[in-house]
């Protein structure tokens, strides 16, 4: 017992991120290959840059499909709440602080529409957030005219801010992963939301009510893509009304490579950022050979397909 | 219990709402027709895009001040792949019984069949924007008047002043539009055209799908590959905003120089500070009237249709101090 202790959790964490770890170290050596600057430090940093946004809302989504729910809306929420922040800031000439404080009430209020909906009225999470996928791309239209609104240098500072190379989006990121991983794993809520995931009248039978439960994880969800809207907002110095546009499916297919069942109760926020680091390993070193459009979409199509095979083998 | 009387009474106002309008056009249709002001019908593509809300804010303004000479009928749809609701809004214009339709095509040959279509149902069809396919409208024998910029041509001009501060042998990256879509080739080979004229080396080109983040990454990556970058050229300005974007990221915005297309207020700003250098102006919000002028000029005249094409503008930071003072 006391010889196996030091090695076992090593041992666990091996087990269960090493197949993924395997997975992007494969993509990784591939086109160091085909191409001449992958595997540079700068083109990490690149990626590193590159992935914030889609690792928070990855975060959320993870939550959301733990508890056997699932959230369409992210995509449209990131577009709306960094609409709201560029037209309150260059339209209402709103200080920044305002505008940004305005853009995370945005993903406040989806999330709280979204499980206040689906809890309330007993609806599959499926059709609401559908609905709000509408909503939010027709309120975004609706705000900035369609019109792209360029912020420029007031915003620059939070993609801007580097320490050791890395932007402080990257650090956020990974703060909001570790953060999730703990309260998912380490807290009583993070039980709660499995629990409701895997069987939510056992849940209610011990005297839990599932649905405040749920109504959080959609909160969750709504105030990360929120985030992750500011930080895609300043990394182009701009807010585009189309940003976010397939989003969903994106942080979905990252989130399933990552092992989280669709059908709730199981997953994991570390392998869920892993599955993002995949996807994004994939786009960057596809663009980098210079592969055609059709080559990058079979071919991250298959890569998503694989990892989940691969997900299933280690599990049986 | 209430819900299901709550969703009847829904079916019911929508049934009395439908049939009310039904047989209001009904009605109406030969009266308004016969008082000699023509029906225009808009069809646009996506309004989820600023350069075709503009385009159509544009035909709107000139209907407004120009109310006796036509009544307007302006649809868009929901997104820019969407081919067969376009093709619906046109069978619904047909059905309407319109003077006639001014299109922007989604699809430049699966639009085709429809107008022709129109066009047997004695409506004058004017083609803006995006030019229908010439082989696809010889074969249904119909001959569509087009109204429109040359986007090659104006993606050469912008091609041009970016060649002027390259050398020859200077490594540049073409970044295309969704694939296949018409304009955005006829851009990209603009931008050929231009970068082969001043011995520029062509190191990549690929479609980011006119979206800004898809942009940022492929940029991202050919900066990565090709450290003696000096150029890259964006089929619209949503790309140009991307491509600044992985500049930033990669500490490169001083080494290499952007161009676009579009002219978006975004791009502007960007022009004036610097980062970007050149786009092109093709007037969006003149396209339509121009399409609908020229449509309203068949139906009095009832000339031979031929195309018009319409200018496209280099727009530099020189050109911005100009129009500003």
């Amino acid at each position: 017992m006391q010889a196996r202790a030091p090695g076992s959790p090593v041992r666990a964490a091996l087990a269960e991120y090493g197949p993924l770890f395997v997975v992007l170290a494969l993509l990784v050596g591939f086109f160091s290959l085909k191409t001449g600057h992958f595997a540079t430090l700068a083109n990490f940093a690149t990626i590193a840059n590159q992935i914030p946004a889609p690792s928070l809302v990855a975060v959320g989504v993870t939550f959301v499909l733990i508890a056997a729910e699932i959230d369409l809306s992210v995509g449209s929420v990131v577009g709306l709440s960094g609409s709201v922040l560029g037209v309150l800031f260059l339209q209402r000439h709103l200080p920044m602080p305002v505008a940004i404080a305005a853009c995370l009430a945005s993903g406040v209020a989806a999330g709280l529409f979204n499980g206040w909906v689906t809890t309330g009225f007993k609806l599959p999470s499926f059709i609401v957030t559908l609905g709000m996928l509408e909503i939010a791309r027709g309120a975004t239209y609706w705000v900035t005219h369609s019109q792209t609104q360029y912020i420029g240098s007031p915003i620059e500072s939070v993609a801007a801010t580097s320490l050791f190379g890395l932007s402080l989006p990257f650090y956020v990121a990974v703060f909001a992963v570790a953060c999730g991983q703990f309260v998912l794993i380490r807290t009583v809520f993070g039980r709660y939301v499995m629990a409701a995931g895997t069987n939510p009248e056992a849940l209610r039978f011990s005297g839990v009510d599932p649905r405040p439960i749920k109504r959080k994880v959609f909160l969750i969800c709504g105030v990360l893509a929120s985030v992750a809207a500011v930080i895609d907002v300043s990394r182009f110095q701009s807010a585009d009304p189309n940003a976010g546009i397939g989003l969903e499916l994106q942080a979905i297919a990252a989130v399933v490579i990552g092992g989280t069942s669709l059908m709730g109760g199981r997953g994991s926020v570390i392998s869920s950022f892993v599955g993002v680091l995949i996807i994004s390993v994939l786009g960057s070193g596809l663009a980098a050979m210079g592969a055609q459009d059709e080559v990058k979409r079979v071919v991250t199509g298959i890569v998503i397909v694989l990892a989940v095979i691969i997900d299933r083998y280690r599990r049986r | 219990m209430s819900m299901k009387t709550l969703i009847s009474l829904i079916l019911c106002a929508a049934v009395v709402a439908g049939c009310g309008q039904a047989s209001d056009t009904a009605s109406s249709k030969p009266e308004t027709a016969k008082a000699g002001k023509p029906k225009v019908a808009l069809v646009m593509k996506s309004l989820a895009n600023a350069f075709f809300q503009t385009m159509q804010k544009g035909a709107e303004d000139h209907q407004k001040a120009h109310p006796s000479d036509y009544d307007l009928i302006a649809n868009g749809i929901e997104n820019e792949q969407d081919v067969p609701k376009q093709v619906e809004l046109v069978e619904q214009m047909i059905a309407q019984k319109v003077d006639a339709i001014v299109i922007a095509p989604a699809d430049s040959k699966a639009l085709v069949p429809v107008c022709k279509e129109a066009m047997d149902a004695g409506i004058v069809v004017v083609n803006i924007d995006n030019k229908l396919d010439v082989d696809a409208l010889k074969e249904k024998q119909a001959s569509i008047p087009f109204v429109g910029p040359d986007n090659r041509k104006g993606s050469k001009l912008v091609g041009d002043f970016l060649a002027k501060s390259l050398k020859k042998g200077d490594e540049v990256a073409i970044v295309g539009g969704l694939a296949g879509a018409f304009n955005g080739v006829q851009r990209q080979l603009g931008f050929e055209d231009a970068m082969k004229a001043c011995g520029a080396n062509i190191v990549s080109e690929q479609p980011a799908d006119w979206d800004t983040a898809k942009a940022e990454t492929i940029v991202a990556a050919i900066l990565t590959q090709h450290p003696q970058l000096k150029a890259v050229l964006c089929a619209n300005d949503s790309m140009a905003l991307g491509a600044i974007g992985a500049l930033n990221g990669a500490n490169r915005i001083k080494q290499v120089a952007v161009v676009g297309f579009d002219n978006i207020a975004a791009v502007q700003a960007l022009i004036k500070e610097g980062k970007v250098l050149a786009t092109a102006d093709q007037h969006g919000d003149q396209i339509a009237v121009e399409g609908i002028q020229y449509a309203l000029e068949i139906l009095t005249k009832k000339s031979a249709p031929q195309d018009k094409e319409l200018p496209v503008d280099l727009v530099t930071a020189e050109s911005l101090a100009k129009t500003k003072s």
